[in-house]
């Protein structure tokens, strides 16, 4: 009766696409995820208030730039180089720097005075990360409004399917928030900073609503003017999850998030892998 | 104990018109956009009676409300100074709701951006923060800071979510026995502001005189299908508008005087009416000096 299998199941059928060698499971180490790898190569977009390039925490290197804004003909794509309204998105670009040295920071600024406009504003920038090649997006921040639900989905499926990892802060506050909320996204809380402080120590959580956990309490961070405060909040979490998935993409290019999620999973100081040696992965 | 109620209701007072005068732009904005300004005269003079009356018949809950939401966060999580931040209609500025702590009278009357400090960036991104070391860094770690010379050493910081949306930030200043906020106090205060907002959101309502207005007009014609096609939104624009006029509020401060010397009793009550009467005809026996009184046009 079927005279011909529908048109995307022919496409997908005479594709013949690479298998990545990713090891198995039990034998995932940081060593191979990603030692070795400085970042370089990797476009991370700190989608936040701006980033400060001149802060020593990010030393001077900022790859692109660009301003969300609202103007009266609709939304406006400032590329020039900004400030940072708050000191939060040099934060963020100062942790992801310091795991990863050398991977390209973009600054998408999508917070500024006032709120209103936020959510429009927001999505645009999301978008624009997704379309112009980043691979990893940090989103230490996220909406609570359901009118954003649907096209913020929109926006983290159609990042999925172009590999564009998006690591999304959950909200510390007893409301839904989105994107982290997505099973798609790497969503990351805070634990305490541990002496001596370990940017790689984190932790997975299989249940919502948040799959990781990595520092984000009592942690020393660059802020405005040169400045450095000691803040706690999931903000700080997520880029250290960003800046280790920057890592990661520098060493093995072109993972599905997928398979990002599965070496973060293997490589979690509580997961442990079964060994004969009595010793665990990671 | 007679002093001790009055100097209360003159707290009261200032603080509720500190609440009309926070809304000052935004009537400038609706003032400019009422239409029929005979409208808007016949009733200013109704509306401010009925208002000012009813203002001072109920009782400030609303602010009561707010500084018992403060205080209890600040008495739980056990914190030097507090504030409570609202942000205002726009979400372009937030203002100073409540203060507490040694300072507070100096931050009571601010008003500030949204894009500003650590309220602000809380409020912008709806995500609660602590800081542990502010005083190494004054300028971002506070404007109040700045602005009156307190220097908190640690700030504690959550959003206030109504319907999904950002309507405030509650501000701890100073952990007592600390050196920081831990996360379990953001986790406590995140519950707490989250069930603050519903209350403070609740109370809104209420205050809103301009819906009391409405009411009371409502009683007082015939009928909402009696009037013109947009006298409805009219009137409540304006209802809104009067809350913050300048005459309104000297209406108001007058009235609390009377009421003062009312609890005096009948006969102080009847010679300030005298006193005032008097005043009255002297001033329309003397028109030439009326343009030197300053009477609101």
């Amino acid at each position: 009766m079927i005279e011909r299998p529908p048109a995307w199941g022919l496409r997908v059928a005479a594709d013949l696409l690479p298998l990545q060698a990713i090891p198995h499971l039990d034998e995932i180490t940081r060593e191979w995820a990603w030692e070795t790898s400085t970042g370089q190569g990797v476009k991370v977009a700190v989608i936040d208030s701006g980033i400060d390039a001149a802060h020593p925490a990010v030393g001077g290197r900022v790859g692109g730039y660009v301003a969300i804004g609202e103007g009266p003909d609709g939304l406006t794509y400032d590329t020039a180089p900004h400030a940072d309204a708050f000191g939060h998105g040099t934060a963020c670009a100062g942790i992801i720097r310091a795991v990863a040295p050398e991977c390209e920071l973009y600054s998408v600024k999508v917070l500024g005075p006032g709120l209103s406009g936020r959510g429009p504003v927001f999505l645009a920038g999301l978008r624009w990360a997704i379309e112009h090649g980043m691979h990893v997006c940090n989103l230490s921040l996220g909406t609570t409004r359901k009118d954003f639900f649907g096209m913020l989905h929109e926006l983290a499926d159609l990042a999925y399917f172009r590999n564009v990892i998006l690591v999304a802060a959950a909200n510390n506050m007893p409301i839904p928030s989105f994107p982290s909320l997505y099973a798609s996204v790497v969503s990351v809380a805070s634990h305490d900073v541990k002496d001596p402080y370990d940017p790689y120590l984190y932790y997975y959580n299989p249940r919502p609503p948040v799959e990781f956990v990595a520092p984000g309490i009592g942690v020393r961070v660059a802020w405005l003017h040169g400045q450095w405060i000691t803040t706690t909040g999931n903000s700080c979490a997520a880029p250290h999850l960003a800046g280790i998935i920057a890592r990661i993409l520098g060493k093995h290019p072109g993972l599905a998030p997928f398979q990002v999620k599965t070496i973060l999973r293997a490589l979690a100081a509580n997961v442990a892998a079964p060994r004969l040696d009595g010793t665990r992965g990671g | 104990m007679e002093h001790g109620a009055q100097a209360q209701d003159r707290e009261a007072l200032a603080r509720a018109e500190a609440t009309i005068a926070q809304q000052a732009e935004q009537i400038e904005r609706l003032h400019r956009q009422l239409e029929d300004q005979h409208l808007a005269h016949d009733l200013r003079e109704g509306l401010s009676l009925a208002a000012t009356a009813a203002r001072i018949a109920m009782p400030s809950t609303h602010v009561q409300l707010l500084e018992m939401v403060v205080r209890t966060a600040a008495r739980v999580i056990a914190a030097r100074a507090a504030s409570l931040f609202l942000l205002e209609p726009g979400g372009q500025e937030m203002s100073v709701a409540v203060a507490l702590g040694e300072k507070a009278n100096e931050v009571r009357w601010l008003r500030m951006p949204v894009g500003h400090g650590i309220a602000g960036l809380v409020a912008a991104t709806g995500q609660p923060m602590a800081v542990a070391d502010a005083r190494s860094d004054p300028r971002q770690a506070s404007d109040i800071a700045q602005m009156i010379g307190y220097l908190p050493q640690s700030i504690l910081c959550v959003p206030l979510f109504y319907e999904e949306q950002v309507i405030g930030v509650l501000e701890l200043l100073d952990k007592e026995g600390a050196p920081a906020f831990s996360a379990t106090d953001m986790e406590v205060l995140g519950l707490f502001a989250n069930q603050a907002a519903v209350a403070i959101e609740q109370s809104r309502t209420h205050r809103s005189l301009a819906a009391l207005i409405g009411e009371v007009l409502e009683s007082l014609t015939r009928g909402p299908e009696a009037r013109p096609r947009g006298l409805q939104e009219r009137l409540g624009a304006y209802a809104r508008q009067i809350e913050d006029d300048p005459a309104f509020r000297q209406s108001l401060e007058l009235a609390q005087l009377v009421r003062e010397v009312a609890r005096q009793g009948e006969r102080e009550l009847k010679a300030c009416q005298g006193i005032l009467h008097s005043f009255a005809d002297y001033l329309r026996s003397r028109p030439e000096l009326l343009g030197g009184w300053g009477m609101t046009p």
